[in-house]
């Protein structure tokens, strides 16, 4: 009995209880810290040991059998380190930028529950016992965004109806695979997709999948909810753990559970393309960072989905790795937007600026997370973005330049968004009302420090990573993966950035030569006029009228804003149409009711009489 | 320890940084003097490019006040550090194909947005209100040109099926260049306005703009950091049109003849992005973006459907 795996289940749950009765704020925060600890280390030891498995019969069908499975091979014991490392991450974070928030005392305990819970669906090995864990989810992504106060309830539902869907829909999925297979423990199945129920069962599946990481079109909750929700929760659970979960079910049902073929892959690399663009175009003109970031935590998601799509080899290593480093950048950003909230008080755009100064290790980390975002060599972005490339061009066939122009189209789009976010934040003028802010308290710096340092090692030493997590992952389906991964003959990302570094000191070089010492400060040159900087103050917020309003575009984003394109919107006119017609019958007068009884009995005589 | 040296060398003596500051500023002069003949003027002497930024760097710096120091001194380096990186890439790659790493031409994509975000970066931090301006429109026209520079890059790509540098140029010398291809033609022809606007010559100058917002990004540059960029600049000069040798002319064979061959064309290129820069008055930047993407991109499509077909 390998009972060590049902800690990182039931130990954060448990101390989630234990807090729910302690009365005082202080002793809660420090057992959350604590149980994040813990379950973090316990992680770490779960990885360390071989593979493992927990079987505890429970309930025997007749047609198939569903045991309490729980199993710990590399890949799902690297994805619950992580899972519970950005747990303990945005406790440290919290335990500032939280205080004083609204509905605090609920806050660690859905924290604790959500790593529980999240650990569970990580773990399990029968497909039942995964869904049970992962419709929890989405009861406690609706509390923890349900919290946050005033104007919150409507973004929470919204979540839970669009998550719990397609939850739902994963149901249907299993209960196929259950009448195609006889099974439903998830290390037996392999299903090849030829006809149209194994094809259903795919479909359904990724659509749990994909929803749960945020793609197009089931994303339409994260933008409204980073409008209320504490950034700290979107920069758990959609920016970290929703992907780690998403993706991971997304890689086990593509390469465990089923067998690709060409349709399902130009399917998922279509849902991946669209997803890109479309969420990036939308990240473009958002004049909020919350909101910005938000569209950047779907547009993402794009890239993993288009890699694991591709089904080639440095595809899938390219999602996966994409996955990791998006989490990393992504959950960074957010505590970078976080910072400035707590400072500032606002996320507006247009009213920030100038915060470089001021706060610098914000600063230099949200560059560093930004550039690696937009996939600027040598960060972990650009490693992973440039396998996803490579893997759609091993796709071969006719329909692959459509892909890579959409992935890396996107790329320099979101270059273009990150540079108004850095100049709107950070180096523009800053607006007189900001009283010069100081830097955030040393327990917020940490995770934002050790996130940016990630996404910097990852991305010079890409070697790692791809060699102890990747590789041993994509083992079980492909052979040969040693020469493919470790980036022998290919853009070797140690030797690009000692050159990169080399190129940097000969420009210092440069400046050493030339007349450094003669510096001075002087006045802003503004064609011979004196000017008031901060009157003249320039924010970023208008850089891409001239794209929004050009062409077809100024049509889209029109609609765009106006919903148009967001199927929960569609779902709601329907079902509010459907019952519209019933609720003008049902309006509760008690004439009308009789006048119904009347003609309804009258109809019945009719009938009986006839 | 011994490859780390060597790549050092590559970079920084040959063909990286020193060789491409040299000849890149000798057709600096080539093209102003070009220019000037053009215009009915005599144009500088030979040397005039070296000597500009020679002075500048003998200049007094002035940082404006109130401005983001390290950002706005940090900003050149990295332009020069990605061109420099390139330059290698591309050359060494032409010297020996063999040394042609997987996905070296995204790599080459990717590192030539470097210069351009160091302008945005400076512009940014330089609390110029026309800086700023600057800035944005460059960030623009990355976004304009980038679209179907891409596209124009994978009609290679199809044609050759590979994506390493190495391969397209060796292919080319069995196969003949590419360019002998309609679709190719095409994407050649949709090439040479994008790096019209990488180098930011007229008419798509819009984020410097000298005569509407007084030099945008580089308005408040001065000194060594003014002379880093306008090397970077240079620099670009130089390897821009000999990428597209590279792409579309089969490269440089190491023999007098091919080295002759590829000056003419290189010359070719230079001539037609002169041409363009002085009969053409500057583009707004809506009508530029326009340009790119409702004008280019649908010929670079084009393009594109060609070689599917197999063109």
């Amino acid at each position: 009995m390998n009972l060590i795996l049902l800690i990182p289940i039931i130990l954060p749950i448990t101390i989630g209880f234990i807090c729910l009765i302690v009365p005082w704020q202080r002793i809660r925060e420090v057992f959350t810290f604590i149980g994040m600890l813990l379950t973090t280390a316990v992680a770490l030891k779960i990885l360390l040991l071989n593979e493992l498995r927990l079987q505890i019969e429970w309930i025997t069908l007749s047609s198939a059998q569903i045991n309490f499975d729980l199993i710990s091979y590399h890949f799902s014991a690297f994805i619950l380190l992580a899972c519970s490392f950005f747990g303990l991450l945005i406790t440290i974070y919290s335990l500032k930028q939280m205080k004083g928030k609204y509905h605090l005392k609920e806050y660690y305990i859905y924290l604790l529950w959500t790593v529980g819970i999240a650990n569970g669906s990580i773990l399990s090995n029968n497909l039942v016992i995964l869904l049970i864990f992962w419709s929890i989810m989405p009861v406690l992504l609706y509390l923890l965004i349900d919290i946050s106060g005033s104007g919150s309830g409507k973004a929470a539902l919204k979540s839970i109806i669009i998550v719990g869907g397609s939850d739902f829909l994963m149901l249907l999925g299993v209960v196929i695979i259950w009448h195609l297979k006889g099974t439903i423990t998830m290390n037996e199945i392999i299903i090849p997709i030829e006809d149209g129920l194994s094809t259903a069962a795919f479909i359904l599946l990724t659509i749990g999948a994909v929803a749960k990481a945020g793609a197009m079109p089931f994303h339409s909750w994260i933008p409204d909810a980073a409008e209320v929700a504490h950034v700290p929760v979107m920069a758990f659970l959609p920016a970290a753990l929703d992907k780690l979960l998403g993706i991971y079910l997304l890689v086990r049902i593509a390469l465990d559970l089923f067998i690709m073929d060409y349709s399902m892959k130009v399917l998922l690399m279509s849902i991946g393309a669209v997803t890109i663009i479309a969420a990036v175009m939308m990240a473009l003109v958002q004049k909020d960072l919350r909101k910005l970031l938000s569209y950047h935590a779907v547009s993402q998601v794009g890239y993993m989905v288009l890699g694991i799509g591709t089904g080639t080899l440095i595809g899938i290593a390219g999602g996966l790795f994409h996955m990791l480093n998006n989490v990393i950048y992504k959950c960074c950003l957010f505590l970078c937007c976080g910072a400035v909230e707590h400072r500032i008080k606002t996320t507006n755009l247009e009213r920030l600026g100038g915060l470089a100064r001021t706060m610098p290790v914000t600063f230099i980390t949200c560059v560093i997370a930004a550039l690696s975002i937009s996939g600027i060599p040598p960060l972990n972005g650009f490693v992973s973005k440039w396998m996803v490339y490579q893997g759609i061009i091993d796709v071969g066939g006719s329909i692959w330049p459509i892909f890579l122009i959409a992935a890396m189209f996107g790329s320099a789009l979101t270059l273009a968004s990150f540079v108004k976010v850095l100049h709107s934040v950070f180096l523009g003028e800053m607006p007189k009302e900001i009283m010069e802010p100081k830097e955030v308290e040393f327990s917020m710096k940490v995770p934002l420090v050790i996130l940016a340092l990630f996404c910097v090692f990852f991305g010079i030493f890409a070697q790692f990573p791809l060699k102890y997590f990747i590789g041993p992952v994509l083992e079980v389906r492909f052979s040969g993966i040693g020469e493919a991964i470790n980036l022998n003959g290919m853009w070797s990302p140690t030797l690009a950035t000692t050159l990169l570094a080399f190129s940097l000191v000969c420009g210092i070089i440069f400046y050493r030569l030339g007349n450094i010492k003669a510096l001075k400060e002087g006045d802003i040159f503004v064609g011979g006029e004196p000017i008031d900087c901060e009157e003249l103050r320039i924010s970023g917020i208008h850089f891409y009228d001239t794209i929004e309003s050009t062409g077809f575009l100024k049509y889209l984003y029109k609609k765009a804003k106006a919903r148009a394109f967001d199927p929960y919107e569609w779902g709601k006119t329907i079902s509010f149409s459907l019952y519209s017609g019933l609720s003008k019958i049902h309006r509760g007068i008690l004439p009308i009711y009789i006048l119904w009884i009347i003609i309804g009995f009258a109809v019945l005589l009719f009938i009986l009489m006839k | 320890m011994d490859d780390i040296l060597r790549a050092i060398f590559y970079t920084i003596i040959f063909p990286g940084l020193i060789f491409t500051c040299v000849f890149g500023l000798f057709f600096c002069w080539v093209d102003r003097k070009i220019a000037a003949r053009i215009q009915s003027r005599i144009g500088p002497p030979w040397y005039q490019c070296y000597a500009d930024v020679l002075k500048l760097m003998g200049k007094t710096m002035i940082i404006p006040r109130g401005s983001r120091k390290a950002g706005f001194l940090l900003a050149p380096l990295l332009g020069l550090a990605g061109i420099t990186l390139v330059s290698t890439i591309i050359w060494r790659v032409n010297i020996n194909q063999e040394v042609s790493f997987v996905g070296d031409l995204i790599v080459v994509l990717y590192l030539l947005i470097l210069p351009s975000l160091a302008l945005i970066m400076g512009g940014s931090s330089s609390r110029n209100p026309f800086g700023v301006i600057g800035a944005s429109r460059e960030m623009k026209m990355i976004l304009a040109y980038e679209l179907p520079f891409l596209i124009a890059i994978i009609t290679v790509i199809l044609k050759v099926k590979s994506i390493l540098l190495g391969e397209i140029i060796t292919f080319q010398s069995i196969q003949g260049v590419l360019v002998g291809n309609p679709s190719c033609v095409i994407a050649f022809i949709v090439c040479l306005p994008c790096i019209q606007a990488k180098l930011t010559y007229i008419p798509f100058d819009i984020p410097e703009a000298e005569t509407e917002i007084i030099g945008g990004t580089l308005a408040e540059y001065s000194g060594v950091s003014l002379a880093i960029f306008k090397l970077t600049n240079a620099m670009m000069l130089f390897i821009l049109p000999f990428f597209l040798i590279s792409l579309f002319f089969g490269g440089i064979n190491f023999n007098i003849k091919g080295i002759l061959i590829v000056l003419v064309e290189y010359l070719a290129i230079l001539l037609l992005i002169i041409l363009i820069k002085t009969t053409h008055p500057r583009l707004r930047i809506d009508q530029a973006i326009k340009f790119f993407w409702w004008l280019v991109t649908p010929l670079a499509v084009v393009g594109m459907i060609l070689a599917l077909i197999g063109e």
